[in-house]
């Protein structure tokens, strides 16, 4: 716990470093002195983990009333080692990154702001603490997506999108806890003792409150909309600290009020669980498939892992509430796991987002092409992310993905219908939605990074400067080590997810490289895997190179053009069209046609374009007409205020009569 | 004194300051306004002395001395000196014309009777019987507030409410402690000094200081 204490103290360092020194040497400074920090938090976490023992501290002074508590918990530690290592990723990439207000010092120690109150999120162990770190987080998020509103006009309507929505989203997670709260005291030691003597009613309520905001963090459908704005006009570095961990809090949340406080619950709560889940990812897949926009497609793709996330934590929780506590450790462990390998593999992929965006200018995949030539590393790093986020074996995608399967398909052995059609649901959407992952990477890739240059900015892209690449790569490594040696990491997180009802059984899970799973007799060996595919490929090279004939070069085929240009590629909107077409009754696109003809004959066109956006219907059908309403409302009122003192007198005078007739 | 004689000079006191209220509805003239509010702190006096004079109070005799010097004497003096500061605030300008600013008084009156009722009920003497008197005077105040333009008028409004705040209190009570009466009566004295300065000030600087013009602030 001192680490834990002294990493938060090293940020605060950072803080004043970056509030006092001069602007050179600022962004050094405290990025240093913030890395330094997260690492002691890795560190401790590590050690809450490896031990299994929790760690607490309370102080009474840092906070009026009741003071700040804070615990690590196995739980707490797997996210506190998560965010500290994406930290430590983003804060190196940031030194390469800053420029203009990016340096400010409203920038840098609003960044050191946010990595302190993620860190204590995890930790926090009473309602109060929690809901100030909750606060803390939010506030500072949405400022920082604000630090370029003046080069980018939309963030503004990003952060105000983002900040109703979180702060309706805490609101709701305040009301929940505070019910809690109500008969026992506000540490989550007293709500634990006394949950199981609440009423089943208030229990239901209390988590379905809690529930709506943590959802909303996660990024859950209906509760998304705030997410595909606020990820893609946040600088990189922001993108990449909310889409991988803040979002994570989310998930924490959930499990924490369900699993761990409540201890399970009833079935129904986990089959809307499952549902939001089931929503999210294939409304989140199928937005990422048709997305041009490379950052909006990274935050789309955020909101399909989180559904598959929460299908893993619904799954688990429903296994638990039908007494299966064995499977149901096994789904929350994917499901951590899952958490764990998104943090790092899109952590990687915005960043790389941001690496692209400084090299090119641009980030529409419809402006890009070529960058592999241009920016070989950047290509290579943000593979690695692509790789992983497709669950490519031996990348961590493919590991966390394999476990949630495994829990989710022994759980159908002779179960109750109910759970049998949650479970069912679970593993279709988790199929289709991998189907659909793969094809939006490969037209990430694809477009963006393959074939010909299609614009300028992407024909004349630098490569960025180092710390950017390191900052990049430090992500890859857990991508790769999770993928190959899993059996290091998983039993940490197996650690982690014995909350509530699946501490039952303890192990289920086998140590070593490898992965072995106990009692549903289900292994992977990814270093065998790597090792045969190695092989293969080899094989392959080796035969191709021994029956090697000489080259024959010929002229292409070429359909009667003269030389192939960029123009003649595939394009984002284009590779996307068929599926498009294919779910047009769910992504209602807007598509424009517009056809100029030559002067001399109409039937010959001079030019054609063509563009299709897809907006977000829930935004469309559900928050835009109560918006209106409000905006309505809200002018009705405003003729109520006329600047009169005699009107507002008279209003006051009208309301204590209204009090007094009353009360009489 | 005989507990009749006591009943009936509460009665004719308390009434008084109902009545005094319910005058400055009914002229034009803002003098003839400041008047009432003098001859209403007068009455308000009277009450405490009664009050005092019935429970051989010296604490409330006191009172009654106060009140008397500042709302009898005091702060009609200082709201002459603003009228003659400011010329132009000798009418009132009424929002709402004087018939219908009476039947509202009248109004305002039988409400308070029907709200102070339950009040009444929780201690039934002799002072306590009149509360509604002071209720009414507190709402009289109150719509003279919201119905006159001028900042004079105004600032009798707000120093009707407090004689009507006072006046419950003393019947409900028999007086507050003299420390907390002392606070409030020097608390209104301030009031009107910084509402005098205001108004002569907003005069010199904008030539008027009618509340209706005070509109242009907005946005």
């Amino acid at each position: 716990m001192v680490l834990f204490l002294a990493g938060l103290g090293c940020c605060v360092l950072g803080l004043v470093a970056a509030m006092v020194l001069s602007i050179e040497r600022r962004v050094v400074v405290a990025s240093l002195s913030g890395s330094l920090g997260c690492l002691l938090t890795f560190v401790a976490a590590s050690h809450v983990l490896i031990s299994g023992r929790a760690a607490s501290f309370h102080s009474s002074l840092l906070l009026p009333l009741n003071g700040v508590s804070l615990t690590l918990d196995p739980l707490g530690a797997l996210f506190v080692a998560m965010t500290s290592f994406v930290g430590i990723a983003t804060l190196v990439y940031y030194v390469g990154y800053a420029k203009s207000e990016l340096r400010s010092r409203t920038a840098l120690s609003l960044l050191l702001l946010f990595l302190m109150s993620l860190l204590s999120v995890p930790a926090a162990s009473s309602v109060v603490t929690l809901m100030f770190s909750w606060e803390f987080m939010a506030l500072s998020s949405m400022l920082l997506i604000m630090v370029e509103q003046r080069r980018h006009v939309e963030a503004r309507s990003a952060a105000q999108w983002y900040g109703a929505m979180t702060q309706l989203g805490a609101a709701s997670i305040l009301l929940g806890l505070l019910l809690l709260s109500l008969k026992s005291g506000q540490t989550f030691g007293d709500i634990r003792a006394h949950a199981s003597a609440m009423s089943p009613t208030l229990r239901s309520f209390a988590f379905v409150l809690t529930l709506i905001g943590f959802a909303s963090k996660a990024g859950a459908v209906p509760f998304h909309v705030w997410l595909p704005k606020a990820h893609p006009e946040a600088p990189s570095h922001v993108s990449a600290l909310m889409s991988s961990a803040m979002v994570a809090m989310g998930v924490y949340g959930i499990v924490r009020v369900g699993d761990d406080l409540l201890a399970g619950g009833t079935l129904w709560w986990w089959v809307v669980v499952v549902a939001l889940g089931v929503v999210s990812a294939l409304f989140g897949a199928l937005h990422a498939v048709t997305s041009v926009d490379l950052k909006r497609l990274l935050a789309y793709s955020t909101i399909d892992i989180l559904g598959l996330v929460l299908i893993g934590v619904g799954c688990s929780g429903a296994l638990a509430a039908t007494g299966h506590p064995g499977d149901a450790h096994l789904a929350l462990i994917g499901a951590l796991l899952l958490v764990v390998s998104h943090a790092s593999f899109k952590g990687c992929l915005f960043l790389g987002a941001g690496a692209v965006e400084r090299a090119t200018g641009s980030r529409s995949l419809d402006q890009l092409g070529g960058l592999i030539r241009r920016i070989p590393i950047t290509t290579a790093l943000f593979g690695v992310g692509a790789l992983s986020i497709v669950a490519v074996p031996a990348f961590s995608g493919f590991t966390s993905e394999w476990l949630l399967l495994q829990g989710l398909l022994h759980g159908f052995v002779d179960k109750s219908s109910p759970t049998l059609i949650v479970l069912l649901v679970g593993v279709v959407a988790l199929a289709l939605t991998g189907g659909l992952t793969a094809v939006t990477f490969v037209k990430a890739i694809g477009i963006g990074f393959l074939g010909q240059a299609r614009s300028t900015g992407a024909a004349s892209a630098h490569e960025v400067p180092r710390a950017m690449q390191f900052g990049m790569g430090i992500l890859c490594i857990p991508c790769v080590a999770l993928g190959v040696a899993p059996g290091l990491v998983i039993p940490l997180v197996s650690r982690a997810a014995d909350v509530g009802s699946a501490s039952v059984v303890s192990r289920s899970v086998e140590n070593g490289i490898g992965l072995t799973l106990d009692h549903v007799r289900g292994a992977i060996e990814p270093m065998l895997l790597l090792a045969g595919f190695l092989m293969i490929v080899a094989l392959i090279s080796g035969v191709k190179s021994l029956l090697r004939r000489p080259a024959r070069k010929v002229e292409a085929w070429r359909g009667g053009g003269d030389r192939p240009t960029a123009r003649m590629q595939y394009t984002a909107t284009s590779y996307a069209e068929p599926l498009q077409r294919v779910f047009a009754d769910v992504l209602r696109p807007e598509i424009d046609v517009e056809v100029t003809h030559a002067v001399e004959s109409h039937y010959y066109e001079q030019s054609l374009s063509y563009e299709s956006r897809v907006d977000d219907a829930v935004e469309r059908l559900a928050y835009q007409p109560v918006i209106r309403t409000f905006t309505r409302v809200g002018l009705a009122a405003r003729r109520l205020q006329n600047g009169s003192v005699h009107r507002y007198l008279a209003f006051g005078f009208v309301a204590l009569l209204i009090v007094l007739v009353v009360l009489a | 004194m005989s507990t009749s004689f006591y009943v009936g000079a509460l009665e004719l006191t308390t009434g008084a300051v109902l009545v005094c209220a319910v005058m400055t509805l009914w002229r034009r003239q803002v003098r003839t306004i400041v008047t009432m509010l003098r001859l209403q702190g007068v009455a308000l006096a009277s009450v405490a002395g009664v009050l005092a004079w019935h429970e051989r109070d010296l604490g409330l005799a006191i009172t009654a001395a106060l009140v008397l010097a500042v709302k009898g004497a005091l702060v009609p003096w200082l709201l002459r000196r603003v009228i003659r500061l400011d010329p132009r605030s000798r009418e009132t300008a009424p929002l709402i014309n004087v018939p219908a600013s009476l039947v509202s008084a009248a109004f305002l009156i039988v409400v308070s009777y029907v709200v102070s009722s339950k009040l009444t009920a929780l201690a039934p003497s002799a002072a306590s019987r009149l509360v509604p008197v002071g209720v009414a005077t507190v709402l009289v105040g109150y719509f003279m507030l919201v119905t006159r333009r001028r900042s004079v008028s105004q600032i009798v409004g707000l120093l009707l409410v407090d004689n009507g705040i006072g006046l419950v209190t003393f019947l409900l009570t028999a007086g507050v402690p003299l420390i907390v009466e002392l606070g409030s009566t020097l608390d209104v004295l301030l009031v009107v000094v910084v509402l005098q300065v205001l108004v002569v000030n907003a005069g010199a600087r904008h030539g008027s200081f009618d509340l209706d013009q005070m509109r242009e602030l907005h946005d």
